[in-house]
C-alpha cells in the first residue's frame, strides 16, 4: 500500500458553511501541508478524516482502511496532534503513558522514555506544568511509541515560539526519513511549510484550490510589481489578486503568463503570497 | 484486555486525583446512619453521595477537552460508553460494600441490633437506588455535558429526599402489595435485580445512541 | 561534501543542490563511484522537502552525472567530470563566438581580440 491517506470527494454541509468535494492523496513517506486561511475548512477536513464529524459525502482511506467501516483498525496506526493537548491536566507524564498505552498492543515503553529524554520532558511533571511546546511533544511521543504510521497535526504551530516550531519541523523530517511514515500538517502559518513539505493541499472557502507537489505549486505562481501606470486591464484580468497602493501595485499571476509582463518586476511567490492573493480574489484592499 | 476494561482503566485514572475526596464523602453517610440510628437511611445517603460523583469523569473530560483523545483511540464509542457505566457501577459497589461494613459496625457499637436481613435489605435498596439515579444521570451527562447537565448531579438528592419520604410513609400504608413484596426478601431482591438490569440496558442503549450521534 | 542552501538567492533549492553537486564533481571533491548523501537524510539535514532533493537527484541523473541504484543510493559516474568539462567547453565556445561576432562589428582585429583576452585573464588572476 503506497498511499497512507486518500480523501475522495469529501463533502460536509453545515448550516452556514460547506466543505465541498475535497480530494487529495498523501503517499507513504512524505509530508503534506494542509493550508488555507482561518475558517477555510482545514479543521473540518481533519475532523472528517478522524470521523469526529459525519461526512455528507465522499470517502476516506487511512492506510488503505475505510475511516468509518474499519475505524478501530485504522486508528491503531494513526497519531494525532491537536493545537492543544488532550490529556487530563492533573495527570503526571508517567500517568499519561499508563492511561494511553493500554489501548495500543505495540506500545513501546522504552521508546517512550527515550523520547521523553530526547524532548527533555520529565515523567514526574504534571501535564499542566508543561509548556505548550512540551505538551505538543508529549502528544508526538505517544504517537511515536505505538509507531503510528500516519501523523496528523491540526494547527500544531499556532501559539508556539520559533524554537519549538523549528524543533517540530526537525522531529517531522526525522519521522519520515525512513520512508515508512507520513505527515499531514494543517497550518495557517505557511512559513513552516515553505521548506519541509513535499505536498500542499490548499483549501479556500470550503473548496479545493490545489493539491500536489509543493515545488510545483510555488513554481506555478509569480509576483509582479510595478508603478500604478503599469497596471493594465490585461494584467487585471490575468491576476489572481492585486494589491494597489499610492506608489505602485503588486499582483499574483500564473507563471505561464509571465511573458506578457516581462517588462515589469517579476519575483518568485511564497506560499503566503499565494494564499493571501488568492483569498482576496476580486476585492482590493488598502 | 478487552476494550471495555481499558476504558474502565482510563476512567479510573481520570478520577484518581479525586479518590481522597470521594472516600471522605463516604464518612458523612456513616455519621448520618449513626444519628438516625437507621442502616437503610445511611445506605440511601451513601448511594446518593456516590451517585453524585458519577459526573466527575464527565467534568474532567470536558474541562480538558478529552473528547479529542477519545476520538483518536482505537476503540468503539459504544465500548467507551459501556466502560463508563462499568466504572460507575464499580464505584457504586465499592461505596456500598464500604458502607455495608462500616454502618452496621457503628450502629452495633451504639447498641442497635443489625440483622443479616436488614443488611440484605439495605444492599438491595442501595443497589436499586444507585441504579435508579445513574441510569438517568449518565445519558443526561452524555447529552448535555457536565456543565450544562449539572442539574443531573442533583438527581440523587431529589431521589434521596423522596426515599426518606417513602421510608416514613411505608409503615402507615400497610395494606398494599408493597408489604407483601417487602416481607419476602427473595421477591424484593428478584424484583430489584430485574428492574436494575432493564434500566441499565435501556440507559446504555440511549447513551450509545447519543454518543454516536454527536459531532465534535 | 559541503552543501549550502540559500533562501534569499532566488535560485530554486533543487537548482542550488544540482549546482553544488556539479561543482563538487568538477573540483574532484566527489570522485567516481562515490555516493551522494542519502536523499531522505539530506532532506532532513537541510530541512527541505524530500521531493525537492528527489528532483535535484533525478535531474542530475538525467544529465548523466550520477546513477541512482534502487536501495543503494546515488553514485557519481566516472564520466561525470568529463561531461561537465564538455558542457563548460561548449559554453566557452558559445561565449567566445559571441565575442568574435561583437569584435567583427566593432572592426577589431584578431590580434586586438587576443590582447583583450590576455588583459582580462591577467585582471582575473590579480583578483
Amino acid at each position: 500500500m503506497n498511499n497512507y491517506l486518500e480523501v475522495k470527494n469529501l463533502s460536509k454541509s453545515f448550516d452556514n458553511f460547506r466543505l465541498h468535494d475535497i480530494s487529495f492523496t498523501l503517499p507513504k513517506g512524505y509530508i503534506m501541508g494542509l493550508i488555507g486561511p482561518n475558517g477555510s475548512g482545514k479543521t473540518t477536513t481533519i475532523k472528517l478524516i478522524l470521523n469526529m464529524l459525519k461526512r455528507t459525502e465522499g470517502e476516506v482511506k487511512i492506510l488503505g482502511l475505510d475511516n468509518i467501516a474499519d475505524e478501530q483498525a485504522a486508528k491503531k496506526s494513526l497519531g494525532v496532534v491537536f493545537d492543544s493537548n488532550y490529556f487530563s491536566d492533573d495527570w503526571k507524564v508517567s500517568q499519561v503513558e499508563k492511561s494511553v498505552s493500554v489501548f495500543y498492543e505495540n506500545w513501546n515503553t522504552q521508546r517512550f522514555s527515550e523520547l521523553l529524554d530526547k524532548f527533555h520532558i520529565s515523567p514526574a511533571k504534571k501535564v499542566k506544568e508543561l509548556s505548550k511546546g512540551m505538551q505538543m511533544k508529549l502528544m508526538i511521543a505517544c504517537a511515536f511509541s505505538y509507531d503510528a504510521k500516519l501523523l496528523i497535526l491540526d494547527e500544531p504551530t499556532s501559539g508556539l515560539d520559533p524554537v519549538s516550531r523549528d524543533e517540530l519541523l526537525h522531529i517531522l523530517s526525522e519521522y519520515i526519513e525512513d520512508g515508512e511514515h507520513s505527515v499531514l500538517f494543517s497550518t495557517h502559518i505557511t512559513g513552516d511549510l515553505e521548506r519541509a513539505a513535499d505536498y500542499i493541499t490548499y483549501i479556500s472557502y470550503g473548496e479545493l484550490f490545489f493539491s500536489g507537489g509543493k515545488d510545483e505549486f510555488v513554481d506555478s505562481f509569480r509576483i509582479v510589481k510595478g508603478g500604478r501606470e503599469e497596471l493594465s486591464d490585461d494584467l487585471g484580468k490575468k491576476a489572481f489578486g492585486i494589491r494597489d497602493f499610492a506608489t505602485g501595485f503588486e499582483a499574483l499571476i500564473k507563471t505561464e503568463d509571465i511573458k506578457l509582463f516581462a517588462h515589469l518586476n517579476v519575483e518568485p511567490a511564497t506560499i503566503d503570497d499565494i494564499v493571501v492573493f488568492t483569498s482576496k480574489r476580486g476585492e482590493q484592499y488598502e | 484486555m478487552s476494550n471495555i476494561l481499558k476504558s474502565v482503566k482510563l476512567d479510573f485514572s481520570l478520577v484518581r486525583p479525586y479518590v481522597k475526596t470521594i472516600c471522605f464523602t463516604m464518612v458523612l453517610p456513616a455519621v448520618f446512619a449513626a444519628i438516625n440510628r437507621s442502616l437503610l437511611t445511611g445506605i440511601s445517603f451513601a448511594m446518593c453521595f456516590i451517585a453524585m460523583t458519577s459526573g466527575y469523569t464527565f467534568s474532567i473530560t470536558e474541562k480538558n477537552d478529552m473528547e479529542r483523545l477519545y476520538s483518536i483511540l482505537p476503540v468503539r464509542k459504544s465500548e467507551l460508553v459501556v466502560g463508563r457505566y462499568a466504572f460507575s457501577i464499580i464505584m457504586g459497589l465499592l461505596a456500598l460494600i464500604f458502607s455495608l461494613i462500616t454502618h452496621p459496625v457503628i450502629l452495633s457499637s451504639l447498641g442497635e441490633t443489625v440483622s443479616t436481613f436488614d443488611i440484605a435489605c439495605a444492599a438491595a435498596v442501595g443497589i436499586f437506588l444507585f441504579a435508579l439515579y445513574t441510569v438517568f444521570q449518565l445519558p443526561g451527562y452524555y447529552k448535555f455535558g457536565s456543565i450544562k447537565g449539572r442539574v443531573f448531579m442533583y438527581i440523587p438528592v431529589a431521589g434521596f429526599l423522596a426515599t426518606l419520604f417513602l421510608i416514613t410513609k411505608i409503615p402507615a400504608d400497610n395494606s398494599g402489595w408493597l408489604i407483601t413484596v417487602l416481607s419476602s426478601p427473595v421477591m424484593l431482591v428478584l424484583l430489584a435485580a430485574v428492574l436494575v438490569v432493564i434500566m441499565y440496558v435501556i440507559s446504555i442503549l440511549v447513551s450509545v445512541k447519543i454518543v454516536q450521534g454527536k459531532e465534535l | 561534501m559541503k552543501l549550502i542552501i540559500s533562501n534569499i538567492s532566488g535560485i530554486p533549492i533543487y537548482e542550488q543542490i544540482k549546482q553544488q553537486v556539479k561543482s563538487a564533481i568538477m573540483s574532484g571533491e566527489l570522485h567516481a563511484d562515490e555516493t551522494l548523501p542519502s536523499l531522505r537524510t539530506l532532506a532532513k539535514d537541510l530541512k527541505i522537502s524530500v521531493l525537492t532533493v528527489t528532483r535535484a537527484y533525478t535531474e542530475l541523473e538525467e544529465e548523466g552525472f550520477v546513477k541512482n541504484i534502487q536501495g543503494r543510493g546515488c553514485f557519481v559516474l566516472s564520466r561525470g567530470s568529463e561531461l561537465l568539462k564538455e558542457q563548460l567547453v561548449c559554453k566557452i565556445e558559445n561565449s567566445l563566438s559571441e565575442a568574435i561576432n561583437a569584435a567583427r562589428v566593432a572592426e577589431l582585429s584578431g590580434e586586438e581580440l587576443h590582447r583583450l583576452l590576455d588583459i582580462l585573464m591577467e585582471e582575473k588572476t590579480d583578483e
